[in-house]
């Protein structure tokens, strides 16, 4: 396997020119999307790093995307601002892979998730080209909106150089409550249940312990406000869902970290929706596994991967598996799609991109 | 119109949906963009997905070109119909055909109106969030095409934020679906619902949509500020984005456009150069406590006078001048263009000194409305078209208008989409590569370009023009623009 780092965008052109197949890296933190590719080139983008632009009074900021998050998030935290989608592996991921996994964390819940907050991108595609797409402010409808496209891609299609994102102000304080259900039902319940109500949590996540469910929920805000917020929270919660304790639990980063406590060689991420968490949770006991995002995303943990595969064709469901080795890191139900195969053709021709 | 095509439409649509006389294609001619007009060889009103997805094959196969209308409110000329081509009106397609208020969604047919979708989750305390003015009889299939946004879109986003899966057909007869009913609408692989919103018609046709919907918010907090001076409503808004709040909407009228407002519903404004309007929503306890600290804020930022809506009733008031005030401002002129390019927030003062300046030299009147939150501008263009190249000169300093959000280094539009209107620009913000690319893009998906034939890329020949106006419904009272 031979890879370059290119220290620039024209040297990233020539290198995707010069190459038969290649294949974008950033850190290198999911490590399942990046085995089993048989010997294309790596390009290693960690040299394209760096905060290009940042507008804290426009909301925007414009980054290489070989810039790691960590560096990103300490830049926008020193402004009171934060990038609402919650970049997942916030310690070890570069933007431009968050953006290529679509990768998000649990702080998602409130505002949206990476689709929602990329404007724009700079591009070099499967033949070379360099280009821009999207736009740089925060509303903007004109041309195709490929910016978006790229979020979830995979570097199949083009490699990212550079992107823009909206950001917003963060708020100063946290308190976090744990509620238990005895079944997986229960804790749905409760899940509806504020799903339709005037509470406007910053994270929602669910996780089975030894022989009930945790609902995990956060609220934000001021410090003042917070203490009259969750009693009027907790009461609701109580008088209307069946559950069997409540405790307010310590706010830190690893209580909201979603991967936290998954231990196992494989981990796989799938988009779901919350009727769809009985059937496919009943499939994958053996595994670890923790719902976030209001049961809207499975995190899932395990050494069985074939088990999780089935379970996912079973409900005609699609995951990522983002660690250990892997043959196509795609698993389950397959999302080839004729939409995307046009883009494809179009930016990759030739199938470099890989 | 060829025979064997419209022998082949009678196959798939009885008479009665199958319009091919003129008195009955004239009500098809324009869209919201009324100095823009044409007639189709035939509109075709489907009432179900089948029909629709035979009337695309056909047109792919038989190379006739088709543009999809929903409401016709298109501000941009987007759904104007290509001469001769086919117009097909998705008005009849209005189910929602699921509302699960537990996973806050619902799946809807494309010419659902914008806000069925809210009243029928109302029951339920929710709603959909994009607010456009036109709410209440665009379609959401038309909000698709243009990524369409409103005056509460600083905080939750536009159209695009709040679809998590489509089915479509085509521009070349393919059916495909993506996405669903998680809130990370495609969540493993590209994006393609970021793609198709906003693709303006040029892809192909919705079919089925599902949206998010939100809780309302338990408390709106409205403040309405006065100032004797336009720049000093836009550092103001500065001021609150620098103080760490996020508004759920941040708005700007100047002296006409509030004369305008106040001319027509009444609103009782103060009399000022400029008005501010800044709306926080959310939990009562906390929207409070944010409360406070914009009122601090306003009270420093040299306001003269400052209004509290105290009630949902006071709330309404401030809201009904300012979403009244694009019609009210038309009133005032035979015939208006409104603009709606975008500039970055903190250059703002600077694009509304830029257009006075730009008023002078043409001699016209320009009222100003926006979105201020996200730097939306919506120039109102007076003109009068019985006078001798009023429309040119109108255009003209509409053109100048869009040279000016490009240099201040933002859009040509921020939610009205390029349609017919302003495809001559697009090069001015794209490079010609990337115009290629979207283009060979376009072509992959419609390789014979007839799907919205003429829009969006620059060139083609233009239809008739003829006057810019209100749209029929405006002049009746029934919406209102921003
Ligand atoms: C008074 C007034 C106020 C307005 N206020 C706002 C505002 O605040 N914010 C804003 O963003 N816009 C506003 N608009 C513009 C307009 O209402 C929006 O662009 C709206 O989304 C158009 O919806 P429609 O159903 O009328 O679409 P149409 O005008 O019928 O069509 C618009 C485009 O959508 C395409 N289309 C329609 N249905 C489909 C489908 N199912 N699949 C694919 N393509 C489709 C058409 O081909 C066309 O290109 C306003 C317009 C008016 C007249």
């Amino acid at each position: 396997m031979t890879v370059s780092a290119p220290a620039s965008v024209a040297e990233l052109q020539a290198l995707v020119r010069d190459s038969e197949r290649i294949h974008a890296i950033g850190n290198g933190s999911k490590t399942a999307l990046h085995s089993g590719l048989n010997g294309a080139t790596h390009a290693d983008l960690t040299k394209l790093s760096g905060i290009i632009e940042y507008q804290p009074a426009e909301y925007t900021v414009t980054v290489r995307a070989g810039t790691p998050v960590r560096e990103l998030s300490a830049a926008l935290r020193e402004q009171g601002q934060y990038l609402p989608c919650d970049p997942l592996l916030p310690e070890s991921a570069t933007i431009g892979g968050t953006v290529a996994g679509n990768l998000s964390g649990s702080r998602r819940y409130r505002y949206g998730g990476v689709r929602d907050f990329i404007l724009g991108a700079a591009v070099v595609d499967g033949l070379g080209r360099a280009f821009r797409v999207g736009g740089k402010v925060v509303k903007n409808s004109a041309g195709f909106d490929l910016s978006k496209f790229l979020v979830g891609s995979l570097g199949a299609y083009a490699i990212m150089t550079e992107l823009t994102f909206k950001v917003f102000p963060d708020v100063p304080r946290f308190r976090s409550l744990a509620f238990d259900y005895e079944r997986l039902e229960d804790a749905l319940a409760a899940i509806y249940f504020i799903n339709q109500n005037i509470f406007e949590l910053d994270a929602l996540d669910l996780k089975p312990l030894e022989n009930s469910w945790q609902l995990l929920t956060r609220l934000a805000g001021f410090d003042e406000t917070l203490p009259q917020r969750l009693e009027r929270f907790s009461a609701a919660v109580m008088s209307h869902t069946s559950l069997l304790k409540i405790a307010e639990l310590d706010d830190s980063v690893t209580l909201w970290d979603p991967l936290a406590d998954l231990r196992g060689a494989h981990l796989v991420k799938v988009a779901l929706s919350p009727k769809q968490v009985p059937d496919f949770d009943r499939r994958i006991t053996a595994a670890q596994r923790r719902y976030g995002v209001g049961g809207n995303v499975a995190w899932v943990a395990t050494e069985n991967l074939s088990q999780v595969d089935d379970a996912l064709q079973a409900c005609s469901l699609t995951g990522l598996c983002l660690r250990g080795a892997v043959e196509s890191a795609v698993i389950g139900a397959p999302v080839e799609n004729v939409l995307a195969s046009r883009v494809k053709q179009v930016l990759d021709p030739h199938g470099k991109l890989v | 119109m060829n025979r064997a095509f419209i022998a082949a439409l009678e196959s798939i649509y009885p008479a009665d949906r199958l319009l091919t006389r003129e008195v009955e294609l004239l009500p098809y001619e324009s869209d919201a963009l009324t100095a823009f007009s044409a007639v189709p060889g035939a509109v075709v009103l489907p009432v179900n997905e089948a029909e629709i997805i035979d009337t695309v094959r056909l047109c792919h196969e038989q190379a006739v070109p088709f543009v999809a209308r929903g409401s016709g409110t298109s501000l941009s000329g987007g759904s104007l119909p290509i001469p001769d081509g086919l117009t097909i009106g998705l008005n009849r397609l209005n189910r929602i055909k699921k509302l699960d208020p537990e996973q806050r969604i619902a799946v809807v047919e494309p010419g659902v109106i914008n806000l069925a979708i809210t009243e029928a989750a109302q029951p339920y305390g929710l709603y959909y969030a994009p607010d456009p003015s036109s709410q209440s009889i665009c379609t959401i299939g038309g909000n698709i095409a243009f990524n369409s946004g409103g005056a509460h879109c600083l905080k939750y986003g536009m159209t695009s934020n709040h679809v998590l899966g489509m089915k479509v057909v085509l521009a070349d007869g393919a059916l495909t679906q993506f996405g669903g009913e998680s809130i990370e609408g495609v969540g493993i692989g590209p994006d393609l619902i970021g793609l198709f919103v906003g693709s303006e018609g040029l892809f192909g046709i919705a079919l089925e949509i599902t949206v998010r919907l939100m809780p309302q918010p338990e408390l709106y907090r409205t403040v309405l500020a006065a100032y004797d001076d336009l720049g000093r409503a836009g550092d103001a808004v500065s001021m609150v984005v620098a103080s760490g709040l996020l508004p759920g909407a941040m708005e700007i009228m100047d002296r006409l456009a509030i004369k305008a407002a106040e001319a027509s519903v009444q609103a009782g404004y103060p009399d000022a150069e400029a008005l501010l309007i800044v709306e926080l929503e959310g939990e009562a306890p906390q929207v409070e406590a944010e409360f406070d600290q914009l009122r601090g804020i306003i009270d420093e930022s040299g306001a003269f006078e400052v209004r509290v809506a105290n009630d949902e009733e006071e709330r309404t008031r401030i809201w009904k001048g300012r979403k009244g005030a694009f019609s009210a401002v038309g009133r005032l002129s035979p015939d208006y263009i409104v603009q709606d390019g975008v500039v970055p927030r903190s250059r703002l003062g600077e694009a509304l000194v830029e257009i006075s300046a730009l008023k002078e030299k043409y001699q016209l009147e320009v009222a100003n409305v926006f979105h201020a939150g996200d730097g939306n501008l919506h120039p109102l263009i007076l003109y009068d078209g019985r006078e001798d190249g009023a429309l040119e000169k109108a255009e003209a300093l509409a053109g100048e208008i869009l040279a000016l959000c490009i240099r201040l280094g933002g859009s040509i539009t921020g939610e009205h989409g390029i349609g017919m209107e302003k495809r001559d620009y697009l090069p001015a913000m794209f490079s010609e590569e990337e115009i290629d690319i979207m283009q060979a893009l376009r072509l992959a998906i419609d390789p014979k370009e007839i799907a919205n034939r003429g829009k969006m890329f620059p060139g083609g020949e233009a239809p008739a023009l003829a006057q810019h106006g209100m749209h029929p419904l405006e002049r009746a009272g029934v919406i209102s623009r921003e």
